[in-house]
């Protein structure tokens, strides 16, 4: 039914010209004309809708951001908008009012984008290499592990707990990262463990 | 809403969260003299003045001959039990024959449409149409078929005018809420291809997308973000006029390659399916230096 050009159509009989547009067929081919010349200048501007989980809490809204520029031509897309995903089941296009701030929270100025640390005894932050950061936190959390984990009660029963650490898992994140995330934790005996969806 | 009695959970109760109609259909009194409002604001800022001057007294014949038509027969029991079993349109557009109603609204359409200003060429397809049975029933049959002629498209286009009116009668008398998704980029009503789709801000469905059949103009719901010919997510972005207005842009595809115009009618209430595909053709004539080909199927634009 949608074929770009269905099969070809001939009508049998005299007097029924072939033309081009709808338009050149009503004796409108000058209009059509004026109004192609009128466009010639102008140019296509494109924009994108991407669908995304609001990051704030466990409901998981939907919601569509829009945004300007073609990333597919090498231009840079900006995000222009956020509102809530009408077709989404959770919250048909509802938002909070955090969920509905969510454009400002993209564009804010004190966003984090990079890792940052307070060191002891600092009251400056300072920005460091995510390779920095992560082996920082493995290293302490490997030696507080090493420290104070607890293989037996003191009946001798094994628990294997970590209680001096605690872990705060992503809201927005997929079935499988949270798979993982539940896994890596529960796995070092993590009891302190939850999300910031709660928060 | 549930019974404010039972105990039962009902989260859609709360703070209007409610799943938007799949399908609204067209009330033929209101359609074309919104349709023809709608082109003659086109007509004041548009280089396509003359034409859509033109339709629009097309639209207003359309709605002038509607109290003058017997009233259209409607689906048998059985039919719309089948189609609905089956997830087939209830109307069946393969087996429109000319009945009374039919021929009665092709009759009063030609009529009325000679009383419309038009150039010459129109007026002789009107008359070569109107005087001849077995070309309006082969421009009927091409139209209902969602061809594209090569040949006669003005013909085509006044035997789709009077079918426009038929079936909107046709989709007015089935229940809304019998109506069911019968495939992709399909009127649920008619099986017909959408004219274009519209972004709607009504009561209960503010921001839903609707696609609007090229006939009978019956709105079904379709998920944003998606090709509504294809149903692809994939490659799909939004082309518009640079510094022209937002409230018609080409929705393209990357999977089959084609685009449908969506219109925002949260942002203008008086958008029209079909007046705003006529009036926004300098975005196709744009589209044309795309890779894009245009998917949607209007007949009062065939050719682009």
């Amino acid at each position: 039914m949608n074929m770009e050009l269905s099969r070809r159509h001939f009508l049998k009989m005299a007097g029924v010209g072939a033309a081009g547009t709808s338009l050149g067929a009503f004796g409108f081919a000058g209009v059509e004309a004026a109004q192609a010349a009128a466009i010639r200048p102008y140019k296509l501007a494109n924009t994108t809708e991407t669908r995304n989980t609001c990051p704030y809490c466990s409901v998981a809204c939907g919601i569509i951001m829009y945004s300007k520029g073609d990333l597919k031509k090498g231009e840079r897309a900006d995000i222009t908008h956020i509102e809530g995903d009408i077709d989404h089941p959770t919250n048909r296009g509802t938002l909070c009012p955090k969920g509905a701030a969510l454009h400002d929270f993209v564009t804010s100025k004190t966003r984090i984008t990079v890792p940052r640390v307070r060191e002891p005894g600092s009251d400056e932050w300072t920005e460091v290499s995510w390779d920095h950061a992560l082996d920082r936190i493995a290293r302490l959390m490997k030696d507080d592990r090493d420290a104070n984990f607890i293989a037996k009660n003191k009946d001798g029963t094994a628990v294997n707990r970590w209680t001096t650490v605690g872990f705060l898992g992503a809201s927005a994140t997929t079935n499988e990262t949270a798979f993982l995330t539940y896994k890596a934790v529960r796995s070092m005996g993590i009891l302190g463990f939850d999300n910031q969806a709660r928060v | 809403m549930s019974d404010p009695r039972s105990i039962e959970a009902d989260p859609t109760a709360i703070g209007g969260v409610v799943t938007p109609p799949f399908a609204r259909l067209p009330d033929p009194d209101a359609l074309f003299v919104k349709r023809s409002l709608r082109l003659r604001a086109y007509a004041e800022q548009s280089d396509l003045k003359p034409f859509l001057l033109f339709l629009a007294g097309v639209a207003d014949a359309q709605a002038a001959i509607l109290p003058l038509l017997p009233p259209v027969e409607p689906p048998d029991p059985e039919a719309l039990a089948r189609a609905r079993d089956n997830a087939m349109p209830p109307v069946d557009r393969a087996a429109i024959a000319p009945d009374a109603a039919f021929d009665a609204t092709f009759e009063a359409l030609f009529d009325a449409a000679a009383a419309v200003d038009q150039p010459d060429e129109a007026r002789a397809a009107l008359a070569r149409i109107k005087g001849d049975r077995a070309l309006r029933d082969t421009c009927s049959r091409t139209v209902l078929a969602g061809e594209r002629p090569d040949t006669g498209l003005a013909e085509h286009a006044y035997a789709a005018a009077a079918l426009q009116v038929h079936m909107a009668r046709l989709a007015a008398t089935l229940d809304p809420a019998s109506l069911v998704p019968v495939g992709t980029g399909a009127c649920p009503c008619c099986g017909g291809p959408p004219v274009s789709s519209t972004v709607v801000g009504w009561m209960g469905a503010d921001g839903a997308r609707y696609c609007t059949c090229a006939l009978c103009a019956t709105m079904w719901n379709v998920v944003r973000v998606k090709c509504t010919l294809c149903d692809s997510t994939k490659g799909i972005t939004y082309m518009g006029v640079d510094g022209g207005t937002d409230t018609v842009k080409a929705e393209t595809c990357d999977e089959c390659g084609r685009y449908v115009k969506i219109l925002q009618g949260q942002k203008d209430m008086l958008v029209d399916a079909v007046a705003d595909d006529v009036g926004s053709l300098g975005l196709d004539m744009l589209m044309q230096g795309t890779r894009y080909k245009r998917g949607a199927y209007d007949p009062f634009l065939l050719g682009y």
